[in-house]
């Protein structure tokens, strides 16, 4: 999704939910990463139920488009990797939540406009 | 054209109480209430202990009264000038520590600078107001003061409110408003508020029996919030155990 998809009025909430964000896993992560300001790769593998393989292969999309910043670590002699909410990751997840909002609302306020 | 899948009506809304619920959890592994009550608490409890060591009484044989015609008084002091000033710095410091550490071991970060800043600053005010005290005496029934141009008198109602207010209320209470905030924990706002009315109101401690002249006189005044904090830190201890996981 771009800034002018999620622009044009008359677009269907569907359309302009990110792909990259909206991934149910990854929409986790941003939420954790949004509430936390920093969060350790441990906390976010228990609060999602992850495996450390999986949890690494959403961070890399997330690191990839520029929505999370990871740092790597040591805690006295134990490894430890940090995540940060980039700014853009921040607006992307305000955006996916508004849209997911505005998905509600278009079902709710008739069905047959949503099968239009 | 390509239709446009029916979306089920329930998804959306699910993923939204999954992500609420997440919020939640984090929120929850954030929280470190039960210290900074526990340290207040013990702070106000040793305060009595401050006010009986330095207790001091005093007759003055030239002491003018309100008409301004000398008579005989007693003078009580207590309390040492730098024991809130040095005890609160000290606590909202061990919080800082307590929270940065916390924030470590369970993989959070922790909200808590603008709480802990909000006190220090609080602090240094209560910290220029003792050292003003010290410099310029303590006001006497009658003495005028003149506060921002404010004219007040330290025994009407208002004064005595700014006094209290001047207290353990700006330094302890104002800064649990923003940990709240901060937390967005409504149980803590609505024990601060609790907190606030109990140091703001203008309760007698006549039911206690103890006269002011008496080296405990500060006992009921102070007893009163410090186990009011410390229930309060007992309670948020309990609350925010962490919960066994359902199977």
């Amino acid at each position: 999704m771009t800034a002018e998809q999620s622009d044009q009025p008359d677009q269907h909430p569907v359309n302009a939910l990110d792909d990259v964000v909206h991934q149910r896993v990854r929409l986790g992560i941003l939420t954790v990463a949004h509430q936390a300001r920093r969060v350790e790769f441990g906390f976010l593998r228990t609060a999602l139920d992850l495996t450390a393989g999986n949890l690494s292969q959403h961070l890399s999309v997330l690191e990839k488009a520029g929505l999370v910043h990871i740092e790597k670590g040591y805690e006295g002699k134990r490894p430890r990797t940090w995540l940060t909410l980039t700014p853009a990751g921040d607006r992307a997840l305000r955006e996916e939540v508004a849209q997911l909002k505005r998905l509600i609302q278009q079902i709710e306020q008739g069905g047959s406009d949503a099968q239009a | 054209m390509t239709d446009i899948p029916a979306p089920s009506p329930g998804a959306p809304k699910e993923v939204l109480a999954d992500l609420g619920e997440l919020s939640r959890r984090v929120r929850a592994a954030q929280r470190g209430t039960w210290f900074p009550l526990l340290l207040f608490g013990l702070l106000t409890l040793g305060a009595v202990l401050a006010n009986r060591l330095t207790f001091s009484v005093r007759t003055i044989t030239s002491c003018p009264d309100l008409k301004g015609t000398a008579t005989e008084c007693t003078l009580v002091r207590q309390g040492a000038p730098g024991y809130w000033v040095v005890g609160l710095t000290l606590a909202y410091a061990a919080t800082a520590f307590f929270y940065v550490r916390r924030s470590r071991s369970r993989g959070v970060g922790t909200p808590v600078r603008p709480y802990v800043v909000t006190g220090l600053v609080l602090v240094a005010v209560l910290g220029a107001t003792t050292l003003w005290t010290i410099r310029n005496g303590f006001p006497q029934p009658g003495d005028r003061i003149d506060f921002w141009g404010l004219h007040l008198d330290p025994g009407s109602g208002p004064t005595q409110l700014l006094e209290r207010f001047t207290g353990s209320a700006l330094t302890v209470g104002i800064p649990l408003l923003v940990l709240s905030w901060v937390e967005r924990n409504r149980a803590l706002l609505l024990f601060t508020l609790a907190y606030l009315a109990l140091e703001l109101a203008p309760i007698s401690t006549g039911w206690a029996g103890v006269a002011t002249t008496s080296p405990w006189s500060s006992l009921p005044r102070l007893a009163l919030p410090a186990l009011f904090l410390l229930l309060g830190a007992l309670g948020f201890t309990l609350a925010q155990q962490p919960r066994g996981r359902t199977a």
